[in-house]
């Protein structure tokens, strides 16, 4: 997509920024660690200084006397090492989940009956329950099982009579609803709510609420994809299922995703400033731009301690809408 | 149908059931949950603690909190502590506080020991009007800006309507309602709409217009939030409309645009967006909780957002089962509304 790069930046001009707005950010955010820039110590001399004074704050500081310019700085460095990996998760996820469940639907999917005997086991075995000697029989049950059906199951006629398929479909579909039942925002702020969150417990809370989108976006796709004649000659042709869900499904699967995938990221970055704005389940020494935002109610006569990261804010998102739209195939056409 | 309803109904019980299930133990279980915090903060606040007061009495004042609260109780039925499964029966939290809900009771507030039902209808008498008000006049403009993309789509004004709609789309509504905040209720730039004044004591007119004024903004803001959800697909529906046969013959007849656009394409076109309807309600709800905190406003987001601040569990629980009956009930009457629109769709 981004092939003909050279060419369609001279006559657009608007998306040569969007992306040098975001190579910025990514940059910026990688680089943080080594800037000269604290955003936390605040400078208490000058509370609330205006922009370009010659005091070192380019930026000014906002009414703690925090730099703004360095709370810009661990914006991007929020947004690169936080909301980038839980989108890249939750893509990662909601592909897996999405392909799946579109792929083999309610029925297609057959297990061995001996495999519930192995999850039994596994189950017992990781939840540590009670009664060693019961955990051996299973044990056995399970391989007798397994050495039993091994050879009849791939036989075609006897596949059905020892084999029980796994809904995937609704597993998908009803956790995609569980999720969705309570808007994202509400649910982070709900889930949220406890102590400050470390980054990882953060991260692994954007990530699950954004897995669904994407999941019913590649599950919609799959269903699609299943229906082409292309994936009848493979089956055709003796490949194996899963041989096709992964070569010659997946691929096809994932192609919305190119241009699902700024917005995705444009929506959590949203969230993410949401929840940092409303100052729930974070400390208050993290920094990023919603909680700079929020600062600005303190002392409106601050314009610019809310006016730089509202811009930034804005930008990004704007830069990740034209993206989104580059990427589309309808642009590329 | 009615077993349909039936079915439909008991699935969405199950479901707000489960995620506020879900948010009531994954609270309660995180490393240093609610559970410490809260009993943290009421021991300090209860009475102060005096320089020579001996740790015991401290433990001692925190038990009794605890025992209040009702926290001393294990959280689920089972725990797993040192490689042992330990069965508690009834006697935990999750049991307690189910049977309490089923029974009517959504709990005590944590801060103020003040019944969670009160405080939230208390709460909702504000944010009802606010929310329905938002939603009826976005969707009346949504209907009048769709119409009028559909009708000149190039035009200079229908692409610079566009473009902003788009932006709006993805801006969160924190940073269109602070931009608001910023540049109406500001006492240094334009103090058009103030957010803080003196609520009138009095009844009647003055009261109204003083809640009318408080809830220009935060209507604004709600209505800009939800307005590109609604008007985009609405344009796209009607300009598809438009290229159908049936408007073809309609303009052939000598019938003017605007005409066939309002009389023949858009009914067909409203169709699909019952669906944008039903994620109206979320949208609104996830907007109301920014909105209030911003501008002050004493209704049910605010409360929630608060209770989420100071860790007030059962208020925070009781909004997340109330919000998921809401929606999961708008869904099903957005299905009902189908079926009697369209009997092509009704289940048999």
């Amino acid at each position: 997509m981004m092939s003909s790069g050279s060419f369609s930046l001279r006559t657009r001009p608007v998306a040569g920024l969007a992306l040098g707005w975001l190579l910025l950010l990514l940059i910026v955010g990688l680089l943080a660690p080594w800037l000269p820039l604290s955003p936390t110590t605040p400078d208490l001399l000058l509370v609330a200084a205006p922009p370009a004074t010659g005091s070192g704050h380019y930026l000014g500081t906002d009414a703690l006397g925090r730099d703004v310019l360095a709370g810009l700085v661990a914006g991007a460095q929020r947004l690169v090492l936080l909301t980038l990996p839980a989108v890249a998760l939750a893509t990662l996820l909601g592909t897996l989940a999405g392909a799946a469940a579109g792929f083999w639907g309610n029925q297609r999917l057959r297990l061995p009956i001996a495999a519930g005997g192995w999850v039994l086991v596994a189950a017992w075995w990781g939840l540590r329950l009670p009664g060693t000697a019961f955990l051996c029989i299973l044990l056995g049950i399970a391989t007798a099982l397994t050495l039993l059906t091994w050879r009849v199951a791939r036989h075609p006629a006897a596949r059905r009579r020892y084999t029980c398929a796994l809904p995937l479909d609704s597993l998908v579909l009803g956790i995609i609803t569980l999720l969705g039942s309570v808007p994202r925002l509400l649910l982070l702020v709900a889930l949220a709510a406890g102590p400050p969150l470390t980054t990882g417990q953060l991260l692994a809370l954007l990530t699950l609420l954004a897995w669904p989108e994407t999941a019913r976006l590649v599950r919609g796709q799959m269903h699609w994809v299943r229906a082409q004649p292309f994936i009848e000659a493979a089956q055709a042709s003796g490949l194996p299922m899963s041989r096709i869900w992964w070569r010659h499904a997946l691929p096809h699967a994932c192609r919305p995703l190119l241009a699902f995938g700024p917005l995705s990221l444009a929506g959590l970055v949203g969230l993410e400033s949401s929840l940092a704005f409303l100052g729930i389940g974070q400390g208050p020494d993290v920094v990023s731009w919603g909680s700079q935002l929020a600062s600005v109610r303190h002392d409106t006569t601050a314009w610019w301690a809310a006016v730089f990261p509202g811009l930034a804010l804005l930008l990004t998102l704007l830069a990740l809408q034209k993206l989104a739209v580059l990427a589309s195939p309808a642009t590329n056409k | 149908m009615w077993g349909w309803l039936f079915g439909r109904l008991a699935r969405a019980a199950g479901v707000a059931w489960l995620i506020t299930s879900l948010v009531f133990i994954v609270s309660r279980q995180l490393p240093g949950g609610p559970d410490q915090l809260v009993v943290a903060d009421l021991s300090e606040l209860g009475r102060p603690v005096a320089a020579d007061q001996s740790v015991a009495s401290q433990q001692a004042a925190r038990l009794a909190v605890r025992r209040r609260l009702g926290l001393e109780l294990p959280v689920f039925y089972v725990t797993h502590r040192a490689n042992q499964w330990y069965w508690h029966g009834p006697a935990n939290q999750y049991h307690r506080w189910a049977v309490a809900v089923l029974h009517g009771d959504l709990g005590r507030s944590y801060r103020d020991g003040q019944p969670v039902g009160a405080l939230l209808w208390q709460a909702l008498r504000f944010t009802l009007p606010l929310a329905a008000s938002a939603a009826g006049l976005a969707a009346g403009l949504a209907l009048g800006l769709g119409l009028y993309l559909a009708r000149r789509p190039g035009s200079p004004g229908a692409r610079l309507l566009v473009g902003l709609l788009n932006g709006l789309q993805i801006t969160p509504l924190f940073l269109v309602a602070l931009g608001l905040l910023l540049l109406f209720a500001n006492p240094d730039l334009l103090n058009l709409l103030p957010a803080a004044v003196q609520t009138p004591t009095e009844d009647g007119g003055q009261l109204l217009a003083y809640w009318l004024g408080r809830a220009a903004l935060p209507l604004v803001s709600l209505v800009l939030a939800v307005l590109p959800e609604l008007t985009l697909p609405l344009a796209a529906a009607l300009r598809h409309e438009a290229t159908t046969g049936y408007a073809t013959t309609a303009r052939a007849k000598g019938l003017p645009l605007g005409q066939v656009l309002r009389r023949h394409a858009l009914p067909n076109a409203l169709l699909p967006l019952l669906t944008t309807l039903t994620d109206l309600l979320p949208a609104l709800v996830a907007g109301t909780v920014v909105v209030e905190v911003l501008f002050a406003f004493p209704g049910s987001g605010r409360l929630l957002a608060e209770a989420a601040a100071a860790h007030d569990y059962p208020l925070v629980v009781a909004g997340v089962l109330l919000t998921a009956l809401a929606r999961l009930l708008g869904l099903l009457l957005a299905d009902i509304l189908y079926f009697l629109i369209d009997p092509r769709l009704r289940p048999s």
